[in-house]
């Protein structure tokens, strides 16, 4: 549920359209240049822009939704099969 | 009656495997599975640690027909007192943010056309006008000079550079004497530059210095690299270079060149200002604040050697600080 909320949170403060990237930048500006430079630099440059990159260009609140709708469904199956 | 009934695994002697046959096979099935395997897990060792050797040439002209720069004499005035770091590093190893944060953008780096290519130079001057790359080469003149190059990374580099004071470049323009500061743009070239994805930060890369700075004789507008045309990777085809500040305050391929007066904001110091401020002249007493600045490692030798105040060029360089004690000269 605190994921759903934060979901929604994230796109009424930072507009529906807005990329996690703007929203991690606008909280904390240094982190994901430095964050970057550690991926680059000592895993793989193509790991940065192949799956970080990508995922930061989505909207803010989708990886939250997503995550909150998964232990919402999780959450629901377990009290289902207690009860049922 | 006894009835002998033998186990699954009670066969006789001679049904045995030859221990020799045996080993041969585990090999066999071995060398099969990492046949298979390898290739799997290269790529993935690729794509996991991206430590590949292009082989590409990083001194590839894109495109091909760049003509070779016009002779330049070298100006011996200004001594290196270093041995030149060689041909290969200076265009393997690089920090160019628009391409990754990796040292190893050159491949991606080439792939930027640098031809044709205009710089507009505009703001605070009497004759504002966008320029041919290839027409201020002919216009200004070529010279040769070397420098030591100091990233505040604390690595550094000798190269000599092919190129034009900043000076001259101003005198065709006139400034105003309102101009109190110049403003470098970097060029935003889709999709070549991946970095301008990462729409949240503040491109295009800025970069900026008073107008005695730009007017300082070691200011230089390079064109080329070791007499050849300025690869994308050192910021070709046109880039600025301070020799007295840390490598980040040098813009790379610029666009535009804006005369004005309001101090610019640069893009490393709206990212983090308390590490890349404003002027960053080097010093070796004030550290960065995750690293000594007292020493700097000679790519290519891997020596490390004492960092110099204004990477060793005061005498040319300290006069225009003198009244500016309350300022982050340093950072």
């Amino acid at each position: 549920m605190v994921l759903l909320v934060l979901a929604g949170g994230i796109a009424a403060w930072f507009g529906p359209g807005a990329p996690l990237g703007a929203a991690i930048f606008a909280i904390h500006p240094p982190f994901l240049n430095t964050f970057q430079a550690g991926v680059q630099r000592r895993l793989s440059p193509e790991l940065w822009n192949d799956v970080f990159l990508p995922v930061l260009e989505w909207p803010g609140w989708l990886i939250p939704l997503l995550l909150g709708a998964l232990f919402l469904a999780i959450g629901l199956l377990r009290r289902r099969r207690r009860h049922g | 009656m006894r009835i002998l009934r033998r186990r699954g695994w009670e066969i006789p002697e001679r049904e045995a495997t030859p221990e020799q046959a045996y080993l041969n096979r585990r090999t066999l099935i071995g060398a099969g599975a990492g046949a298979m395997l390898l290739p799997a897990a290269a790529a993935e060792a690729q794509w996991l640690f991206g430590r590949r050797e292009p082989a590409a040439d990083p001194w590839t002209r894109n495109p091909a027909d760049i003509p070779d720069l016009p002779p330049a004499m070298r100006n011996t005035r200004y001594q290196p007192g270093r041995d030149l770091t060689g041909e290969r590093e200076p265009v393997t190893f690089n920090n160019f943010y628009e391409f990754g944060s990796n040292k190893d953008i050159w491949p991606s780096a080439l792939k930027m056309p640098t031809r044709p290519w205009t710089v507009k130079v505009d703001g605070m001057v009497e004759e504002p006008g966008e320029f041919d790359v290839d027409d201020l080469i002919r216009r200004i003149g070529l010279e040769e000079r070397v420098y030591r190059l100091r990233c505040v990374e604390a690595w550094a580099m000798t190269v000599p550079w092919t190129g034009f004071q900043l000076s001259k470049l101003l005198e065709i323009v006139k400034p105003l004497g309102s101009a109190k500061y110049v403003r470098f743009e970097t060029a935003q070239v889709q999709p070549h530059m991946i970095g301008l994805r990462q729409s949240w930060y503040p491109w295009p890369h800025i970069e900026g210095c008073t107008i005695e700075e730009a007017g300082n004789e070691l200011t230089f507008m390079p064109v080329g690299l070791y007499g050849k045309p300025l690869p994308a990777q050192n910021g070709g085809p046109f880039r600025v270079l301070f020799p007295w500040k840390y490598g980040f305050k040098s813009g790379k391929s610029l666009a535009r060149i804006t005369l004005t007066d309001e101090r610019p904001k640069s893009f490393w110091e709206t990212l983090q200002g308390s590490e890349y401020g404003f002027w960053a002249n080097v010093n070796p007493e004030v550290p960065h604040p995750r690293w000594s600045q007292a020493t700097e490692r000679l790519i290519g030798s891997n020596e490390r050697v004492p960092t110099r105040l204004f990477n060793g060029y005061g005498e040319f360089v300290a006069d225009l600080y003198t009244n500016l004690q309350n300022e982050r000269l340093w950072a």
